[in-house]
């Protein structure tokens, strides 16, 4: 397979997904390409595009909630964030997304 | 036509993100309509041989309906493998399961290979597709 091939067609179904949620590919084109790439690679592994910074537990029901793009399962902390937790995805209004904090859920009010 | 390709089928036959399957000179082929723009893809999915028509098409992006393998129509790159499937917790008779089993361990050595495309262009109304 190839990973070129594999990244656009990633971009381009995750792309209809995301923009109807608010959220848009990130506009660092190097954060977005590398995490694209890790993507192919842990789907060529496992057969599933899984979330490139979070681990793979062996447990279906929750490892369904890191398939990329898993904004519908952690909707208000990324809403708080305004990115996603790898910053493949930001809200739409974001231009400057190194300018996001990265706060673990506590510290945005949800635990 | 001078250049020998094959009247297919006519324009209207395929709305746009439609796919239809065709026998020309005993290939089977499968156009599609992205949009307007017609390719002309071979039928077999480069996975397991499923008809690729009877599966759906995004943009240029043709997903096959038994494994979810997907090929580029414009290339006929191969983009993805099968998606595994998952019966859950279901306990399944035990013959059913070594079937399974067996039928498992043999997929895994399946390679999806890349389809074959075939010129395609519109002339008069009609899908032309190359010899």
């Amino acid at each position: 397979m190839d990973t070129e091939a594999r990244k656009n067609a990633l971009h381009y179904f995750f792309d209809k997904v995301v923009g109807p949620l608010g959220f848009k590919f990130t506009p660092d084109a190097e954060l977005r390409d590398f995490l694209l790439e890790q993507e192919v690679k842990l789907e060529a592994k496992h057969g599933i595009p899984f979330c490139p910074c979070q681990p793979i537990r062996n447990d279906r029901a929750r490892d369904m909630k890191i398939v990329c793009p898993c904004i519908p399962y952690h909707r208000e902390y990324f809403d708080a964030l305004k990115r996603c937790w790898c910053g493949l995805f930001v809200h739409e209004d974001v231009t400057d997304p190194d300018s996001l904090p990265q706060l673990p859920p506590k510290e945005v009010g949800l635990e | 036509m001078s250049d020998n390709f094959i009247r297919a089928i006519s324009v209207g036959e395929i709305a746009p993100g439609g796919m239809k399957a065709v026998e020309l000179d005993g290939r089977e082929v499968v156009i599609c309509n992205c949009d307007g723009n017609f390719y002309a893809i071979q039928r077999r999915c480069g996975h397991m041989n499923a008809p690729l028509e009877m599966g759906t098409l995004d943009g240029t992006c043709v997903t096959c309906g038994m494994h979810c393998a997907q090929f580029d129509v414009t290339t006929g790159q191969a983009l993805s493998g099968p998606v595994p499937e998952d019966i859950g917790n279901e306990t399944l008779p035990p013959r059913v399961a070594a079937m399974l089993q067996n039928v498992g361990m043999q997929m895994q050595h399946v390679r999806t290979e890349s389809v074959h495309t075939y010129k395609a262009k519109v002339e008069g109304g009609w899908v032309h597709v190359a010899p």
